[in-house]
């Protein structure tokens, strides 16, 4: 499990690890009930605080993306992986209306903001 | 407690590589033996109160698993238990060097390291670090300088004390000696303890 | 949570000196870093705590339990560093552990040598010869052989240089793989506390200031930027510390949310450290 925790960065580091976990599982990287590393070791990995994987854990429990079970660690939780994507696909379906009714707005064509889109996509 | 006794003898392997010398020193120059068993039982006490009168030392035995009162007995139990042990390589070394002496000679040493003991110890809870042993040295000198005035005053001006004490039998002589210095000794004891307890680091 | 230390409404006076009643909870299983400037009763605290010195009122429990009827039960369970070497400087490494070993029911040796081995400690060099950072491995070794429950250290980075400092930050964090395991270490070099402390307990003149989680402190905190016409009676009140100059000021609020009520969009927010939260509240608001 590959986690990149930027020092610099505004976002607080436990929504970094939460972000980053999160994306694991949607894109399917972590299975349902794959062991997730302990918080503990997790932290020392990490060179961070206990109280801060703590709390990144703490809020994937709470969005349903893993469960604990004391003594024996935290597992992606058997959740509707599906369910999420389609979740989110209605978020990015919603938000491309959006970019193409503005588009329409202007006249850009299809074309266009296609590749508009993909330089964008690419960057 | 025992560990703490024993950590003595591991704080002052080397000074005991020169214990043995001073002892024979004292047998060739032919001192008392009185003399010798009383300086030989004062070198391993006095010498963990130079230790320990660092402040760290008591930081570091108060971290340590110890209460305040098993520190203090400790140095109370120590000082006889080295005691006796000095006496005994004292006593071999007599023998070896074909030196008589007698069980009273042993008994007044032990007798007087025991109530030099029991004045001084509480004495190094209540000076600063670093005064005791200037305290210790001047009250040592005092107590000798005196000694010989306050002895041939006590003979002629408290004729009834020294009327009881040359008639009194050997061994009610000393049965009392120990008694007194045996409660000198307890009296001492608890005081120390009182005083360390109350102490800060 | 379990608190492993407890202190409620404890006072000790010095002649020069005293610290305030005060109550402080360390939580068992995380890191509580202890910080404020030199003076602010950081070691007196400590002190209190290792029952080197008593209180003159209040009440501190360890483990849940009295000093007074469990010393030793609970000494058995801490180990200790202090800033600067209490064990005897004429002696090695290994008779030193002649001496603490037998103190302890859970000594285990072959853990002792394992961190010596780590450290790369000397066994048979009088402790007088070894450099600070040695001495402070050397401690940190002792202290680690028990498997001791609650590491305290009074200043253990003091005087080391920056790569050792990560070194025993890290071997910290190794130590907390083990939940049971609670640290609390005084610090006036606050960088060592940004990544590895759960809480913060901060001192200052003999007062605690407060003893809040990181996330706590990060949200409660910040340091504000912006122009000097924002400033009045009624809003400055939202900041511990205002600092003018000619181009505007700089403060520090420990209330965010009243700052974002206040002033909205008008001031910058940038998230306030250790250090800035040291310095600022130093000023306090009655001396501006």
């Amino acid at each position: 499990m590959k986690i990149i925790i930027s020092n610099s960065s505004k976002e607080p580091i436990y929504e970094q690890i939460t972000n980053q976990i999160k994306s694991f599982i949607l894109a399917g990287e972590l299975r349902e009930g794959a062991a997730i590393p302990s918080m503990r070791k997790l932290a020392k990995d990490l060179q961070v605080s206990v109280i801060t994987t703590k709390r990144a854990y703490e809020e994937l429990e709470k969005a349903g993306f893993i469960y604990s079970i004391v003594g024996k660690g935290s597992f992606v939780a058997e959740q509707n992986v599906e369910v999420m994507r389609e979740k989110k696909l209605r978020v990015i379906e919603e938000q491309l209306s959006a970019v193409i009714a503005n588009s329409r707005e202007m006249g850009l064509s299809l074309d266009e903001l296609q590749q508009l889109m993909k330089i964008l996509y690419e960057e | 407690m025992f560990n703490l006794i024993r950590r003595d003898v591991i704080l002052q392997k080397r000074q005991l590589i020169i214990f043995i010398p001073f002892i024979l020193f004292f047998i060739i120059m032919g001192v008392p033996p009185v003399l010798t068993f009383l300086v030989s039982s004062i070198f391993i006490p006095f010498n963990t109160y130079a230790y320990d009168e660092k402040a760290e030392t008591n930081i570091l035995l108060n971290s340590l698993p110890y209460t305040r009162a098993e520190i203090i007995a400790s140095r109370y139990l120590g000082a006889i238990v080295y005691m006796i042990l000095s006496i005994g390589v004292t006593s071999l070394a007599l023998f070896a060097f074909n030196q008589s002496f007698t069980i009273a000679d042993v008994a007044i040493g032990s007798g007087l390291f025991l109530l030099f003991a029991g004045l001084t110890f509480p004495l190094f809870q209540i000076f600063k670090p670093g005064y005791i042993t200037t305290v210790i040295l001047i009250s040592f000198v005092i107590l000798t300088l005196i000694a010989r005035p306050m002895i041939s005053f006590i003979a002629e001006h408290l004729t009834a004390i020294t009327d009881f004490i040359a008639n009194a039998s050997i061994l009610a002589l000393y049965t009392g000696a120990a008694l007194a210095i045996l409660t000198v000794y307890v009296i001492s004891w608890g005081i120390t303890t009182i005083i360390y307890q109350r102490k800060a680091f | 949570m379990e608190n492993v230390v407890e202190l409620k409404n404890v006072t000790k006076k010095f002649k020069d000196f005293s610290v305030k009643p005060i109550d402080l909870q360390v939580k068992q299983g995380f890191i509580t870093g202890f910080i404020g400037e030199n003076g602010a009763g950081k070691s007196t605290t400590i002190k209190m705590m290792m029952n080197l010195l008593r209180p003159d009122a209040g009440e501190i429990k360890v483990f849940g339990l009295d000093y007074r009827t469990h010393e030793k039960a609970i000494k058995q369970r801490i180990g200790f560093v202090y800033d600067g070497n209490v064990f005897f400087e004429g002696l090695n490494l290994k008779d030193i552990k002649r001496i603490v070993a037998p103190a302890y029911q859970r000594w285990d040796d072959a853990l002792f040598y394992q961190y010596v081995e780590k450290f790369q400690l000397p066994l048979n060099k009088a402790m007088k010869t070894f450099s600070k950072g040695m001495q402070m491995k050397a401690s940190l070794a002792v202290a680690l052989s028990h498997h001791a429950e609650l590491i305290i250290m009074d200043e253990p980075t003091a005087g080391l240089d920056p790569i050792f400092r990560r070194e025993l930050l890290g071997l910290l964090q190794e130590l907390m793989i083990d939940g049971d395991r609670t640290i609390f270490f005084s610090t006036h070099i606050t960088t060592d506390l940004d990544r590895i402390a759960d809480y913060i307990a901060f001192m200052q003149g003999g007062n605690l200031v407060f003893n809040q989680s990181v996330h706590d402190v990060a949200e409660n905190y910040a340091l504000v930027k912006g122009g000097l016409d924002l400033l009045d009676r009624d809003t400055e009140q939202a900041f511990v510390h205002v600092q003018r100059a000619s181009t505007g000021f700089e403060a520090l609020t420990d209330n965010i949310q009243a700052v974002k009520d206040i002033f909205g969009d008008t001031v910058l927010m940038e998230r306030a450290s250790l250090e800035d939260i040291m310095y600022y509240s130093k000023g306090g608001v009655s001396h501006v």
